[in-house]
């Protein structure tokens, strides 16, 4: 069976890199990642964002100047209004003689941790000549939009992949040869499976080009394997049916379009909407993996969590999946 | 060995049926052909013999397979060469036959060797989108034998071919028979079916009407047969008829009575004008 699987995919891939169409959905995923890179800043650059109440601080100030973005604002609840915009800015107030956090609950660990040990430092007096390198570490934070970026794209990658199958399938359609496959001894399993490769492998292979061109290379490959091909699930099992119900390549390419819309509506909600609007984008899986890769990129997702946004994503794509099994059982007749 | 028992199908499902109680069976080694009119059957017949159509109703059984059972494997035991060919144009014809070899349990015959079998030798690097209708359906067909199958199912195997090349087909087929290869095929040409099958079965909107060899059927209706040219009203007028059907005698009589006879001769049968005499329907 994998021996047929194997020759479904050469197949394909044959074709495909013989198709200017397909080709450029092919080398869609390094041109994004070369253009991230030129419209958002290097992601060594600073961009915790610290907001601090005015006042006779000008030495906390400056210090903290150092190793963040700094704003100041009159009153607490300037400060509170600051710390709840959805990018991860961090209150430090005063309390007696200490300061405290504010943090919204949100923000990536990472930050928050930056925030808390910047803090100190200055507690204790610790001047920058005495830091070591630990704490440049900690300076590698993301910047949040290119952050943003990096991730719709990884999901807009996985769309690709889906499309990639429905014209491969518009493709035996017009020649009229499934009707040969069905008459031989590999099974529809096998060739749906076969006809699946090359997307799935479009989208792990061109989400490892994004990442590595864009700079996230490190992050967590394995976590990041796992949400690619739950969300690839999804991808796939539109790819069948828009192959199978359009009759040639643009329309398939174009109607593959309808996952734009989840996927967008997914990434705003989460980037832009507040809190009471969530649960109104629970039904997306785009949402859960937009999630799950968030915490991968930035580098503070535990598995649990991760395991936790796949299965809600593969649950959801099940479920589409169960849905347009029959349809592409049928269309596969 | 096939074996069909009382098969009926209807496309919509709505109680007219394209194929209608039809049962026949046909020995290991033999070949057997459909005859019959477009629009019989013919196809839909052979596609649930294959597996390409679901069967709804009835008995069938292909080289041991019962089709009510599913079993990918035996499609390592049979190859159809389909009535429209179907390739894929993007690849060539090599790279056709060589994908095809991969998804087959079995030894597989050389892509090189088939294509110059069937005359394509030297177009092996053509994509299959440039090639002519005849070429592509020489590509199908070589692409029916690559598993060296046991039961080989012909959708009108040498429709819209040129002579030399449907000459060339028919020569394949019965080499292929004589190394013990079981053949089902399909035709509306007499010529075929009168050449190549050892049994035909003349089908009409659905239903087997007569099978038979084609040497018994000339035996049976050949001989009695007379053409006669007369002169009705100053036309010349050219007919067959039979002398054994009675309504034929009785026109036979009339003619002779009433007419000047130019032409009148015995003749042997074409199995085109035995088909007529029995479903009462031409081929066409
Ligand atoms: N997919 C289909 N849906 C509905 N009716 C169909 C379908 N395919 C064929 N038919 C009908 O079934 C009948 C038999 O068609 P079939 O193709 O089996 O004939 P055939 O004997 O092979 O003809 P030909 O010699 O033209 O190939 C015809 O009346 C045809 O209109
Ligand atoms: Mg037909």
């Amino acid at each position: 069976m994998i021996r047929k699987i194997w020759a479904i995919f050469r197949r394909d891939l044959k074709v495909n890199l013989k198709d200017s169409i397909a080709l450029y959905i092919l080398f869609i995923p390094i041109l994004l990642a070369v253009l991230i890179n030129l419209f958002t800043p290097g992601i060594n650059e600073t961009t915790v964002g610290l907001a601090l109440l005015e006042g006779d601080n000008t030495s906390q100030v400056n210090y903290l100047e150092q190793f963040a973005e700094v704003e100041l604002f009159k009153t607490v609840e300037q400060v509170q209004e600051r710390v709840e915009e959805r990018d991860a800015t961090i209150g430090i107030l005063p309390e007696n003689d200490r300061y405290y956090l504010m943090t919204q609950g949100n923000e990536p660990e990472g930050i928050v941790d930056y925030a808390k040990i910047v803090n100190s430092f200055y507690e204790l007096d610790i001047t920058i000549e005495d830091t070591n390198s630990e704490l440049f570490d900690f300076e590698r934070t993301v910047p949040p939009f290119k952050k943003t970026l990096v991730n719709t794209m990884i999901l807009l990658i996985s769309i690709l992949g889906g499309m990639l199958i429905a014209l491969n399938i518009v493709e035996e359609k017009a020649d009229n040869t499934l009707s040969a496959i069905n008459l031989t001894p590999a099974g529809r399993l096998t060739f749906v499976l076969g006809k699946s490769v090359i997307g799935v492998l479009l989208s792990v292979i061109g989400t490892i080009a994004l990442i590595v061109i864009t700079g996230f290379g490190t992050v967590n490959l394995l976590q990041l394997l796992l949400v690619l091909l739950v969300t690839s699930l999804l991808s796939i099992s539109v790819g069948f049916i828009q192959g199978l119900t359009s009759s040639d390549i643009m329309t398939a390419a174009g109607s593959i379009k309808i996952l734009f819309l989840p996927l967008l509506a997914g990434v705003l909600a989460i980037e832009m909407l507040g809190d009471k609007w969530q649960k109104f984008f629970y039904w997306n899986p785009f949402y859960w993996a937009y999630k799950g890769n968030d915490l991968i990129l930035s580098q503070s997702g535990t598995w649990g969590q991760i395991f936790m946004y796949s299965g809600i994503v593969l649950l959801i794509s099940g479920i589409v999946y169960l849905f347009l099994a029959p349809k592409i059982r049928k269309g596969l007749e | 060995m096939i074996s069909v028992k009382n098969l009926y199908h209807s496309y919509n499902k709505d109680g007219k049926y394209q194929v209608k109680d039809v049962s026949f069976e046909v020995a290991n080694g033999e070949v057997f052909g459909f005859l019959g009119p477009s629009g019989a059957g013919k196809s839909t017949a052979l596609n649930i013999l294959t597996g390409l159509l679901p069967l709804q109703q009835g008995e069938v059984v292909v080289g041991g397979y019962d089709l009510k059972k599913v079993s990918n494997e035996r499609f390592n035991k049979i190859g159809m060469s389909f009535e429209q060919s179907n390739v894929y144009s993007k690849l060539t014809a090599k790279e056709n036959l060589d994908f095809y070899r991969k998804l087959f349990d079995v030894p597989t015959l050389d892509s090189h060797t088939l294509l110059k079998l069937v005359g394509l030798e030297g177009k092996e690097h053509v994509k299959a989108g440039e090639f002519s209708k005849g070429m592509k359906h020489r590509l199908t067909f070589a692409r029916s034998m690559i598993n060296n199958p046991e039961m080989w199912f012909l959708d009108e195997p040498t429709t819209g071919l040129d002579p030399s090349i449907a000459a060339d087909i028919k020569d394949i087929i019965k080499e292929k028979n004589k190394e013990g290869v079981t053949v089902f095929l399909t035709t509306h040409n007499m010529f075929i079916a009168d050449e190549l099958c050892d049994r035909v079965a003349f089908i009409v909107d659905g239903e087997i009407k007569l099978i038979d060899s084609p040497k018994n059927l000339k035996l049976q209706y050949g001989d009695k047969l007379v053409e006669v040219e007369y002169i009705e009203k100053g036309e010349v007028i050219k007919t067959t008829l039979s002398t054994v059907l009675p309504e034929d005698k009785r026109e036979l009589q009339k003619i002779i009575e009433h007419h000047d006879i130019q032409t009148m001769h015995t003749k042997e049968a074409t199995l085109e004008e035995i088909f007529i005499k029995v479903t009462g329907r031409g081929l066409v």
